[in-house]
C-alpha cells in the first residue's frame, strides 16, 4: 500500500503532465486530420471513375498523394518534413511542431479510411435520390455522408488510436507525452514502474475509446 | 406521355462496343400501364434509365409531355425528373433512417415546408398501408414492406409517370401479388402512368395495358396485352408465354395424333370464351374433341382462354368444324403436320 501511496506522490505530477499532452496532440492532430482527411476522402471517392464528379487527373493526384505520404513511416516523416513544419507553425519542437507532422501522417489515414466507408454505401440509393431530381450536393450530405456515419465513425476511432501511437514518437521533438514517458523513465532511466503506470495508461484510453467509438457505430447503424 | 425516338446506348467494353439499346422507339399513352418484358441481359434495364436520364442515350430523343429532355439543362432536367418517380428492385432505402424519415426526406430535400412534408407523408404511408410503421427501419421491415416504403416515398412527389424497375423481381409470389395491386390501384386512383420492366410474364398478365417485348435491344413485338397473349408473334413472346401456361406439346405427340385426324389450337377471346363450342362442334360436324391441355388467363383488360385440341375425325368434317370455329370469333392455329391428306 505504501509502496502505491509513494509512487503516486513521486510521479503523479509527472504523469498528469503527459497524458495532458497526449490529449492535446491528439485533440488537436485529430481536428485538423479530420478537417483535411473527410474532404479528401470524399474527393477521391467523387472523383474515383463512375462517379458523379468523375475526374481521371484529380483522382490519380491525390491517390498516389496518398499512398506517399502513407508508405513513409512516422518516426521518419517527422524529421524529413521538418521545413514544412518550420514553415507551417514556426517552429519544430514542442507539441506544436509535432502537431504538423502527426496531421500529415494521420489525414491520408484518414481519407483512406472514408473512402472505403463511403464506397459501402449502396450505389442503388444514390440513383435514387438522383432520379428524384435532388441536387448532387444534397445527395452527398443527406445520403452519402449519412449512410457513411457508422462506417466513418469506426474509422476515426482507428484513426484516433493509430494517432495515440504515433504521438509515443512525439518525444523526439519534445513534445512530451506519455509514450516519451514511458520511453524515457521506463526504458532509459530504469524506472519500470513507470514504465508500467504509462503502459496501462494506454490501454484503459484506447479501450475506452474504441467502446465509445463501437457505440456510437451501432446507435446509428440501426441494423 | 413518354416517348423514345430512336433510343440507342452503346457501351465501350474491352471487346468493343456493346449496343446495350439499339435505336427503340416506344410510347406510352398518360394513364396506361406499359410493360417491357425480356430476358436478363436484353436491355431492359439500361432502357428504363434512359428515360429519366440516369443513363443518357448515345442516341435517340426522349419526350416527356412532347419536350425533348435530353437537351435540358441540368437544373430544367432535375425538375422534369421530380415529374417521374422511380423504384427499384433493391428498394434503395436509407439504412440509417426510419420509414418517416424515408419519405420526408427527398420531400425536404426539395424544399417542402414542415407542414407539408408531414401532411404528405402521413397521405401516403396511408395509401400504401404503412401508417403503422413509420418509426421503423427498413431492416425491420420485409421485403414488401420495403418496397412500399420506395412507392410512398415516390408517390410523396406526386409524379405524373411512376418507372418501375424489376420492382416485384425480388419478392415473393404472394407479396408480388401484393404490389402489383398496388401498383394497379396507383395508376386507377391517382391517374399515374406507369412504365415498368421484368421478367415476369406474371406481372405483364395482371396490370399491363401494354406490353413490348424486348431482345438484344431492340423491341422484337408490340401491342396490347391481350393481342400478346392471344396472338404471340415473336418466338420469344410464346416462350414468356409458356412461362405462365403450358402450350406447346411434343412434336412427336403431334404427329402421332395427326395420323387421325388433327391437333388444333384453338384461342378465345372476350365473348367467345362463354361459349360451349367444342360440344356444338361435336354435335354438328360428328367430330370428337379431346382436349390435350387448356387454360384460362386473366388480364387486366380481359380474358384469354387457350384449348389445344385433337380432333378426331373425317378431315372433311375437320375442316368444316375448323370454319365454324373462326366463324365464331375462335382464333384457330393447327399444330404440326395439320392435315393427314
Amino acid at each position: 500500500m505504501n509502496n502505491i501511496q509513494s509512487f503516486f506522490t513521486d510521479w503523479s505530477d509527472v504523469i498528469i503532465k503527459a497524458i495532458i499532452e497526449t490529449f492535446q496532440m491528439v485533440g488537436i492532430s485529430l481536428f485538423f486530420s479530420i478537417l483535411i482527411g473527410i474532404p479528401l476522402g470524399l474527393l477521391i471517392v467523387l472523383t474515383r471513375p463512375g462517379q458523379s464528379f468523375e475526374n481521371k487527373f484529380l483522382y490519380q493526384f491525390f491517390n498516389l498523394l496518398i499512398n506517399i505520404v502513407r508508405s513513409v513511416p512516422f518516426i521518419i516523416l517527422l524529421f524529413f518534413i521538418l521545413p514544412f513544419t518550420k514553415l507551417i507553425v514556426g517552429t519544430t519542437i514542442g507539441v506544436k511542431g509535432v502537431i504538423v507532422p502527426l496531421v500529415v501522417y494521420t489525414a491520408p489515414y484518414i481519407a483512406r479510411l472514408m473512402e472505403s466507408a463511403l464506397l459501402e454505401v449502396d450505389p442503388g440509393v444514390v440513383e435514387a435520390y438522383t432520379a428524384m431530381g435532388i441536387k448532387r450536393r444534397q445527395i452527398i450530405w443527406h445520403v452519402l455522408l449519412r449512410e457513411a456515419r457508422p462506417s466513418i465513425i469506426l474509422g476515426l476511432t482507428i484513426a484516433t488510436i493509430g494517432l495515440i501511437g504515433a504521438t509515443a514518437m512525439a518525444g523526439m521533438v519534445g513534445a512530451g507525452g506519455l509514450g516519451d514517458l514511458a520511453y524515457r523513465y521506463g526504458h532509459l532511466r530504469y524506472e519500470v514502474d513507470v514504465m508500467y503506470a504509462t503502459v496501462f495508461i494506454l490501454i484503459i484510453l484506447v479501450q475506452s475509446i474504441q467502446s465509445i467509438g463501437n457505440r456510437f457505430a451501432a446507435k446509428l447503424k440501426k441494423d | 406521355m413518354i416517348q423514345l425516338q430512336n433510343i440507342s446506348k452503346e457501351y465501350k467494353s474491352k471487346k468493343g462496343v456493346v449496343k446495350a439499346v439499339d435505336g427503340i422507339n416506344l410510347s406510352v399513352k398518360r394513364g396506361q400501364i406499359h410493360g417491357v418484358i425480356g430476358y436478363s441481359g436484353a436491355g431492359k434495364s439500361t432502357l428504363i434509365r434512359c428515360v429519366n436520364l440516369l443513363e443518357r442515350p448515345t442516341a435517340g430523343r426522349v419526350l416527356i409531355d412532347n419536350v425533348d429532355i435530353t437537351t435540358l439543362p441540368l437544373h430544367e432536367l432535375r425538375q422534369t425528373r421530380q415529374k417521374i418517380g422511380m423504384i427499384f428492385q433493391h428498394f434503395n432505402l436509407l439504412k440509417t433512417a426510419t420509414v418517416y424519415n424515408n419519405i420526408a426526406v427527398p420531400l425536404k430535400l426539395l424544399g417542402y415546408n414542415d407542414a407539408e412534408v408531414k401532411s404528405r407523408v402521413a397521405k401516403y404511408a396511408e395509401i400504401v398501408g404503412l401508417t403503422e410503421k413509420l418509426d421503423s427501419y427498413p431492416n425491420q421491415l420485409s421485403g414488401g414492406q420495403k418496397q412500399r416504403v420506395a412507392i410512398a416515398r415516390a408517390l410523396a412527389q406526386e409524379p405524373e409517370i411512376l418507372l418501375s424497375d424489376e420492382a416485384t423481381s425480388a419478392l415473393d409470389p404472394e407479396t408480388t401479388e401484393a404490389i402489383l395491386a398496388l401498383l394497379l390501384k396507383i395508376n386507377r386512383e391517382l391517374g399515374i402512368t406507369i412504365l415498368l420492366i421484368t421478367h415476369e410474364m406474371n406481372v405483364i398478365q395482371k396490370i399491363c395495358d401494354e406490353v413490348s417485348v424486348l431482345e438484344s435491344g431492340k423491341v422484337v413485338e408490340f401491342g396490347t396485352a391481350i393481342e400478346l397473349f392471344a396472338k404471340p408473334q415473336h418466338p420469344t413472346t410464346r416462350k414468356f408465354l409458356n412461362t405462365i401456361s403450358q402450350r406447346n406439346l411434343s412434336p412427336s405427340l403431334i404427329e402421332q395424333l395427326n395420323v387421325s385426324g388433327s391437333v388444333i389450337r384453338l384461342t378465345f377471346l372476350g365473348e367467345s370464351t362463354g361459349k360451349p363450342l367444342l360440344a356444338e362442334v361435336s354435335k354438328i360436324y360428328d367430330v370428337q374433341p379431346n382436349i390435350l391441355t387448356a387454360n384460362i388467363i386473366e388480364l387486366k383488360n380481359g380474358i384469354v382462354g387457350n384449348i389445344v385440341v385433337h380432333l378426331h375425325g373425317e378431315s372433311q368434317l375437320v375442316q368444316k368444324a375448323l370454319t365454324y370455329f373462326t366463324e365464331n370469333g375462335v382464333a384457330v392455329e393447327e399444330l404440326g403436320g395439320a392435315s393427314n391428306e
